[in-house]
């Protein structure tokens, strides 16, 4: 599974009041997908013009398919998943960076969306570079400086079948359905 | 093995666990609020499951916008009561019964040594005070645990940060963690767990203990832990009738690191400077300081002792004409007690505004949110910027003991000038 994509540069500690700002969590209908995701990718880092760890033109420019290089530590704070989804409802489909808090971590990836940590990885990059994520091999490219560099992730072994089932609910839907199938065949 | 290696290995069915293995484990204990337990519930309907694995193992609690602020607010808390009745879980607890999750979840009894939980929430690292794995998940996560009972994890090594000597009060265990913080950084313990040991914590209060555990995910840490010891027992005994199987690490368990601190050496209450817990410095760094609003309570501060040291400052005296002061008891049970011994009195006397247990302005959910350019010194566990309503706005962490001093003066102020021995 191959990722392409412009990266946007992020600095160290990204937290999750800034990805995502708590009085914004009761927002958003859960139960309509796209009213949820409209109001969660307006929502999210409304406060970036004051961060120095994200470029300020971020919320603008920002496209589909964009991928994060960030420094140590992103993600750190709270559980609420609404900080990997702010990202994810803005077109971003990958981060990368020299580390990554637990629970964001697990959140990003959950919703099929691969969060790689790979320490040193953010000297390499800078915004508007092309990378290349090859998720199989564990490769990532930098195609501006020709540059390769190999990860190791501790994940499941389930999880790339999950991230191309498009994230966790939806995997865990397929396999219902196979076990579905399964017990309808006896 | 640690204890968190024993934990994990015996709830995967594995004789031995090693540090960044991945395993799968079955869950103790799940636990949802009123913030994304309408997430959850969203998410586990859409996987078409109709009953969750075990009710019994699932506690709901509404703890951040207690009583309902807003129609939102409102819907979703309505949303997760017909979940509760529809799915016959006993453990919920409605506004006005419970408190704060984090704190329900210890002072009820429901966490067990050895176990598992997981929760909706960053600060479920608090219930590892009983010796169980404890530790926060996202909501499409929580809707698989809701179906399958189980949990992926990687094991996380252990720093074991051993504290030895007495802290001598005012100085809390609130000041030890942001002293251990302040060592560690905000991402010092990326993917492993804080074990608690030393002869300071066997000294140390349950209510004491749990700060550390609870902000142990300031570190970036998976969990926090301590070992179970006769207090522990003693407390559980007085709040639980299941049987309690103690773990401990093993004498030649093996830690990732081992960082070792003297009491003796936090020479002075500490604060966070904003925007990282991990920032401290000694209070008089920061001394006078200029404070729009003072803050105790929380799932880190929010307990009877906090309350008490700090009704022992403003007892008699009057906090700053300027300033807002809040209280705000971690849980009905600790308002309860609180009320009892005549601290509710003290705090309203004093200029205070009482609030109902909630989260309250811990974060941006309800009640106690700042303007522009305003500070807080508050007793909870994060400061990021914006944090806590405007994005302009400071926020300072620090114990109850200098919140309540530097609510008298209206600045940053040291306890020690106003503390009196109970």
């Amino acid at each position: 599974m191959e990722l392409k994509g412009q990266v946007w540069k992020f600095g160290k500690d990204v937290d999750t009041d800034e990805l995502f700002a708590g009085r914004f969590i009761m927002g958003g209908d859960e139960t309509s997908q796209s009213q949820y995701q409209e109001f969660i990718a307006r929502s999210g880092l409304s406060d970036v013009g004051h961060r120095e760890n994200i470029p300020r033109d971020f919320l603008t420019k920002v496209a589909k398919g964009d991928i994060i290089v960030a420094e140590e530590n992103f993600g750190i704070g709270s559980s609420r998943q609404q900080a990997a989804e702010t990202l994810k409802f803005k077109g971003v489909q990958a981060v990368v960076a020299d580390s990554i808090h637990r629970i964001f971590f697990r959140n990003f990836w959950n919703l099929g969306c691969p969060a790689i940590d790979l320490p040193g990885i953010s000297a390499e990059f800078e915004t508007g570079h092309e990378i290349v994520i090859n998720l199989r091999q564990g490769t990532i490219k930098n195609l501006n400086t020709g540059k390769e560099f190999e990860f190791h992730l501790i994940i499941p072994a389930w999880f790339i079948d999950m991230v191309e089932a498009g994230g966790l609910i939806p995997y865990h839907k397929s396999l219902q359905n196979v076990e579905g199938k399964n017990k309808s065949a006896k | 093995m640690t204890l968190v290696e024993k934990i994990l290995a015996k709830k995967a069915g594995r004789k031995v666990v090693r540090p960044d293995e991945i395993v799968e484990v079955s869950v103790d204990l799940a636990m949802i609020h009123d913030a994304l337990g309408a997430h959850t519930i969203a998410k586990f309907r859409e996987l078409g499951i109709e009953k969750v694995w075990d009710p019994t193992r699932i506690v709901v609690v509404l703890d951040h916008y207690v009583p309902n602020k807003d129609i939102d607010t409102a819907k979703k808390c309505l949303n997760i009561k017909k979940f509760v009745i529809e799915q016959g879980i006993e453990n919920y607890y409605e506004v006005g019964k419970g408190g704060i999750a984090h704190q329900v979840l210890v002072e009820k009894g429901h966490v067990l040594p050895g176990t598992t939980l997981v929760g909706v929430d960053s600060h479920t690292t608090t219930s590892g005070v009983v010796g169980a794995f404890a530790t926060g998940i996202g909501v499409d996560e929580m809707a698989v645990v809701f179906k399958t009972g189980r949990l992926w994890e990687r094991v996380p090594g252990t720093i074991r940060i051993n504290v030895e000597g007495k802290l001598v009060p005012p100085i809390m265990s609130k000041d030890l963690m942001l002293f251990i913080l302040k060592r560690l950084g905000v991402s010092g313990a990326l993917f492993k767990s804080l074990q608690y040991t030393g002869s300071t914590i066997s000294q140390m209060s349950i209510a004491g203990r749990m700060v550390l555990t609870n902000m142990a995910i300031e570190s970036g840490a998976t969990n926090g832990i301590i070992e179970p010891d006769q207090k522990l027992v003693d407390f559980l005994r007085a709040r639980t009738d299941h049987s309690l199987e103690v773990i401990q690490s093993d004498r030649d368990a093996e830690y990732a690191e081992t960082l070792e601190f003297q009491a003796d050496d936090i020479k002075e209450p500490m604060v966070a400077v904003p925007p990282k817990p991990s920032n401290a410095v000694g209070v008089t760094e920061v001394e006078g300081t200029r404070i729009d609003q003072a803050f105790i309570g929380s799932c880190t501060n929010g307990r009877l002792e906090d309350l008490r040291i700090a009704a022992g400052i403003l007892k008699g005296r009057k906090a700053d004409k300027f300033t807002k002061v809040i209280v705000i008891p971690a849980s009905q049970e600790v308002l309860k007690a609180a009320l009892a011994e005549g601290l509710i009195a003290i705090f309203v006397e004093a200029g205070a505004v009482v609030g109902p247990p909630t989260c309250g302005p811990c974060m941006e959910a309800h009640m106690g949110i700042l303007g522009p350019g305003e500070v807080c010194i508050s007793t909870a566990n994060r400061n990021f910027q914006g944090r806590v309503g405007d994005v302009t706005a400071k926020i300072y962490l620090a114990s109850p003991a200098t919140v309540a001093a530097s609510a008298l003066k209206g600045e940053i102020s040291d306890p020690r000038e106003f503390f009196r021995e109970a």
